[in-house]
C-alpha cells in the first residue's frame, strides 16, 4: 500500500501545481513594486528621454520600457491586452482605423478613462475629437505630427537647388536632382507603412482643399475613393516615380535605408513625417532639414498638408501602479515633458500654451496649423484597419507593376463600406 | 549462465504480473492536455467564430471563414507561394545537403573544419540571419556590390523588391542556412556504411557513381526520410525568414499562409478567419508529412 500511495501523491502535487501555474500566468501581467511602472512604445529615440526626466522628478522611481516599430507594436500590445500582460502605459494611436487606435482598444474597455486629468479639458477641438472613444477622454496626445518634404539642406547646397513650389518645379526639380546624380527623394516601401506618406501628401492638397467634408461624404456613402480626386493624387504618385522623383528599387529600400540616403547626402530629402528629421540626425549629426508642403497643383495657395495628433499614450485599465501611471501621462502632457518629448521628435505640441519653441525647420507647419490649412491623416477616420492594409499592399502592388491605382482604390471602397 | 534466467524472470514478472497503473501517466498526460490538447481544441473552435482577438462577444459563423478563404485571392496565393516554397527548399536544401556530405565524406584535408564552417549557419536564430540577408540583399548591398565588382553589373537585381524574384531570394535564404543541416544528417547516415561494402563494391569494379546509387544510397534512406519529412514541415510553416526579409510583399508576392495567418490575426484582428486558415494549415502539414512518411519508409524496408 505504501509503495502505491507514493506516486498517487507525486502525480497529485504535480497535477496541481500544474493547475496553479495556469491560473496564476492569466493575472501576472505587469509586475513589480509601487515604484516601478512599465511602459510600451514606439517613440524609439525620444522616450528614452522621457523616461530619464520622469525618473529625475520622482527620485526612487523605476520605468521599465520596451520600444519597437509601429506594426510589430501595434501586433504584439493586442495580444498582451487579450492575455491581461500588457504593460502599464503603452503607446496608443489617436482615433480609429489601425489595430492600436484609440476606438479600437477603448471599445472593448482596455482602457483607463482619463477625462479628469487636467489636460483633458485643454486639449484643442481637432486632437480631442482623436484622443476620445464615447465622449470620454483615454490619449494623451502630447504632439502634432505633419507630412511633407524634407530637404537636407547640406545637400540641396551642394546641388545648387531650391526646395520647389509647385507640381511643374518639382518634376524640373526631380530631372535636375537626377541630373546630379542624387535623385530629390529618398523612398523606403520595402516596409509597407511607408507607401502611404508620399500619397497622403498628395491627397491632402488634391481632395481636401478643395472639399474639406469628403470624410463626412465618405461616412455617408455619398464619394468614394475611386471616383474622387483620389485618383488625381495616385497618378502623381505615378508620375513622381516615372520622373525619377526616388532613387532606383524602392521596393526592395527599408525605412532605415531611406534614412541612410536622405541623412548622408546620397538623395536631396526624403517625404516623410518630421518624426523622422530626429532619426536623420542621428545617423549625421551635422545634418540639418527643412519641412515643406509637397506641391500637387501649381496653385501653391490651396496647399494642404497631413497633419495629426501622433501617437500618444494610453493607461492599461487594469494597470498594475495606476497611480503612477498617471503620474507619467500627466508629465508627458506637462510643460516640461512636452518639450522633452516635442523636442526630440522634431513635433509642435498638442497644448497650446505649453510654453514650448517651435524647431525653425518645420516652422512652415506650424504656419499651415495656424491657418487651418491641414488635415488628419486619411486612415485615423476609417472605419477599419483593411482599409488602410488594402491601400499598403495594393501601393506596393503598383509599384512592381501588380495591380493597377483604379483596382486599389475599388478594393480600398469594398473594404470602406464593410464598415467597422 | 545464472544471470540470465534471472533477469528472464524479472521481465516476465514486469510484464505480465504488474501492469502499471494508468496514472502514472497522469502528470505527462495533464500537462500535454493543458499545452496542447485543450489550446488546439478550443482554437479550432474559434475557426467557426468572428471572434476579433479583443471583444469578449463573438458569433458562430459555422464554415463561414472556409467559404471565405476560397474566394480570397491573398489566401490561394498564399497556399501555391507556401507550396512552392515546400517543395523548392525540400529538392535544393537536400540536394546541397547530400552533396555536401558526399564531398565532407571523403578522406580531403580540411574535412572537419569544412563539416563545422557548412553547419555552422544553421547554429544562428533563423531571424538574424534573415535580417543579416535583408542588408545583404538590398539594392546596395554586398550580393549588388560583389556582382558589380566582379564585373556582372546586369545581374544585379532588386532582389527582395522584385515580386518575380523575392520568392526565389527567400529559397535561397534558406537553402544557405540550411543545407549544412541536411548535410550533418546525411553525413551522419553515409558513416554508418560500413567500410567493407564500399570496398566489396570497388572490387566488383563499381564506379563512383553506380556505387552511390546501387550501394550508399539505400543505405541512406533513414536519412533521407528524416531530411525530407525535416525540411517539408519546414517549408510548410515557414514564418520568420519570410516576415523578416520581405514581410510578405511587395504587395503580396511572397505572403505564405503563416504570414498571412499572421496578418490576418494581429494586423486586422481577423482571428475567426486566421485561425480557419491554421487549421487548413495545420492539415497541409499532416497530409503532406504521413503520406511522404509512409511512402519513404515503405521504400526504407524495401532498401533493408
Amino acid at each position: 500500500m505504501k509503495i502505491r500511495t507514493l506516486p498517487a501523491v507525486v502525480a497529485a502535487v504535480t497535477a496541481a501545481s500544474l493547475l496553479a501555474a495556469c491560473s496564476s500566468g492569466t493575472n501576472a501581467g505587469s509586475g513589480g513594486d509601487g515604484n516601478t511602472l512599465t511602459l510600451a512604445s514606439v517613440d524609439q529615440g525620444s522616450i528614452e528621454d522621457v523616461v530619464k526626466a520622469f525618473e529625475a522628478a520622482n527620485p526612487g522611481v523605476k520605468v521599465t520600457f520596451t520600444t519597437s516599430g509601429a506594426d510589430q507594436y501595434q501586433q504584439q500590445i493586442r495580444t498582451q491586452l487579450a492575455s491581461g500582460t500588457a504593460p502599464d502605459v503603452m503607446t496608443v494611436w489617436p482615433g480609429n482605423g489601425n489595430p492600436g487606435a484609440t476606438y479600437v482598444l477603448a471599445k472593448p474597455g482596455y482602457l483607463l478613462d482619463l477625462s479628469d486629468q487636467p489636460w483633458a479639458a485643454k486639449l484643442p477641438d481637432a486632437v480631442r475629437s482623436v484622443a476620445q472613444y464615447e465622449g470620454k477622454t483615454y490619449n494623451a496626445l502630447f504632439g502634432l505630427n505633419g507630412i511633407g518634404a524634407l530637404y537636407n539642406e547640406q545637400a540641396m547646397e551642394k546641388a545648387g537647388l531650391k526646395p520647389p513650389g509647385t507640381w511643374t518645379d518639382l518634376l524640373a526639380f526631380c530631372k535636375a536632382a537626377t541630373a546630379k546624380g542624387t535623385p530629390a527623394f529618398a523612398l523606403g516601401i520595402q516596409d509597407n507603412w511607408v507607401t502611404q506618406l508620399v500619397l497622403y501628401a498628395l491627397v491632402a492638397t488634391t481632395v481636401y482643399s478643395a472639399d474639406r467634408d469628403f470624410d463626412t461624404k465618405m461616412q455617408a456613402g455619398q464619394a468614394s475613393f475611386a471616383n474622387s480626386p483620389w485618383t488625381a493624387a495616385m497618378a502623381k504618385y505615378q508620375e513622381m516615380q516615372k520622373s525619377g522623383c526616388f532613387q532606383k528599387n524602392p521596393l526592395g529600400t527599408s525605412y532605415e535605408a531611406s534614412q541612410e540616403l536622405a541623412a548622408t547626402g546620397k538623395t536631396l530629402g526624403i517625404i516623410q513625417g518630421n518624426w523622422v528629421v530626429a532619426l536623420l540626425k542621428g545617423k549625421n549629426p551635422s545634418s540639418t532639414y527643412i519641412l515643406k508642403p509637397l506641391p500637387a497643383t501649381d496653385d501653391s495657395a490651396s496647399f494642404f498638408m497631413p497633419a495629426a495628433a501622433g501617437a500618444g499614450y494610453g493607461v492599461n485599465a487594469k494597470a498594475k501602479n495606476r497611480e503612477l501611471a498617471l503620474k507619467f501621462v500627466n508629465f508627458v502632457m506637462s510643460p516640461e515633458g512636452m518639450k522633452v518629448f516635442n523636442g526630440k521628435q522634431g513635433s509642435l505640441p498638442s497644448l497650446p500654451d505649453s510654453g514650448s519653441t517651435v524647431d525653425p525647420g518645420i516652422a512652415e507647419l506650424n504656419t499651415f496649423i495656424q491657418g487651418n490649412r491641414t488635415v488628419p491623416f486619411m486612415d485615423q477616420l476609417w472605419p477599419n484597419a483593411k482599409v488602410q492594409q488594402t491601400m499598403l499592399a495594393g501601393l506596393q502592388e503598383i509599384f512592381s507593376n501588380q495591380s493597377t491605382p483604379d483596382k486599389v482604390l475599388a478594393a480600398m471602397d469594398a473594404d470602406y463600406k464593410a464598415g467597422s | 549462465m545464472t544471470t540470465i534466467p534471472k533477469r528472464h524472470n524479472r521481465e516476465r514478472r514486469l510484464g505480465s504480473g504488474s501492469i502499471p497503473p494508468w496514472w502514472f501517466a497522469a502528470p505527462a498526460m495533464l500537462l500535454f492536455a493543458f499545452v496542447v490538447l485543450i489550446p488546439s481544441a478550443r482554437g479550432i473552435y474559434y475557426a467557426f467564430t468572428d471572434w476579433d482577438g479583443l471583444s469578449p462577444d463573438f458569433s458562430w459563423v459555422g464554415f463561414g471563414n472556409f467559404t471565405d478563404m476560397v474566394g480570397d485571392p491573398n489566401a490561394r496565393q498564399a497556399v501555391w507561394h507556401t507550396l512552392v516554397l515546400a517543395v523548392a527548399i525540400t529538392i535544393i536544401q537536400n540536394g546541397f545537403g547530400l552533396l555536401l556530405a558526399l564531398g565532407v565524406n571523403t578522406m580531403i584535408k580540411s574535412r572537419n573544419v569544412l563539416r563545422v564552417l557548412l553547419f555552422a549557419p544553421a547554429v544562428i536564430t533563423p531571424i538574424v540571419t534573415a535580417y543579416l540577408w535583408r542588408n545583404l540583399l538590398g539594392p546596395d548591398g554586398a550580393v549588388n556590390s560583389l556582382l558589380g565588382a566582379v564585373g556582372l553589373e546586369s545581374w544585379r537585381q532588386d532582389w527582395l523588391g522584385d515580386p518575380q524574384l523575392a520568392l526565389w531570394a527567400i529559397v535561397g535564404v534558406i537553402v544557405w542556412q540550411f543545407a549544412g543541416y541536411s548535410m550533418v544528417i546525411f553525413l551522419a547516415g553515409l558513416q554508418s556504411v560500413p567500410r567493407e561494402i564500399y570496398e566489396a563494391a570497388a572490387i566488383d569494379g563499381t564506379g563512383p557513381v553506380r556505387r552511390f546509387w546501387w550501394v550508399v544510397r539505400p543505405l541512406l534512406a533513414p536519412a533521407f526520410t528524416i531530411n525530407l519529412m525535416l525540411s517539408i514541415i519546414g517549408g510548410i510553416k515557414l514564418f520568420d525568414q519570410v516576415y523578416a526579409l520581405t514581410g510578405g510583399g511587395p504587395g503580396h508576392a511572397t505572403d505564405t499562409i503563416s504570414t498571412l495567418i499572421y496578418k490576418d490575426a494581429f494586423t486586422l484582428g481577423e482571428f475567426g478567419y486566421s485561425i480557419a486558415l491554421a487549421v487548413v494549415l495545420t492539415i497541409i502539414v499532416a497530409v503532406a508529412s504521413t503520406s511522404q512518411y509512409f511512402v519513404l519508409s515503405r521504400n526504407e524496408r524495401a532498401a533493408s
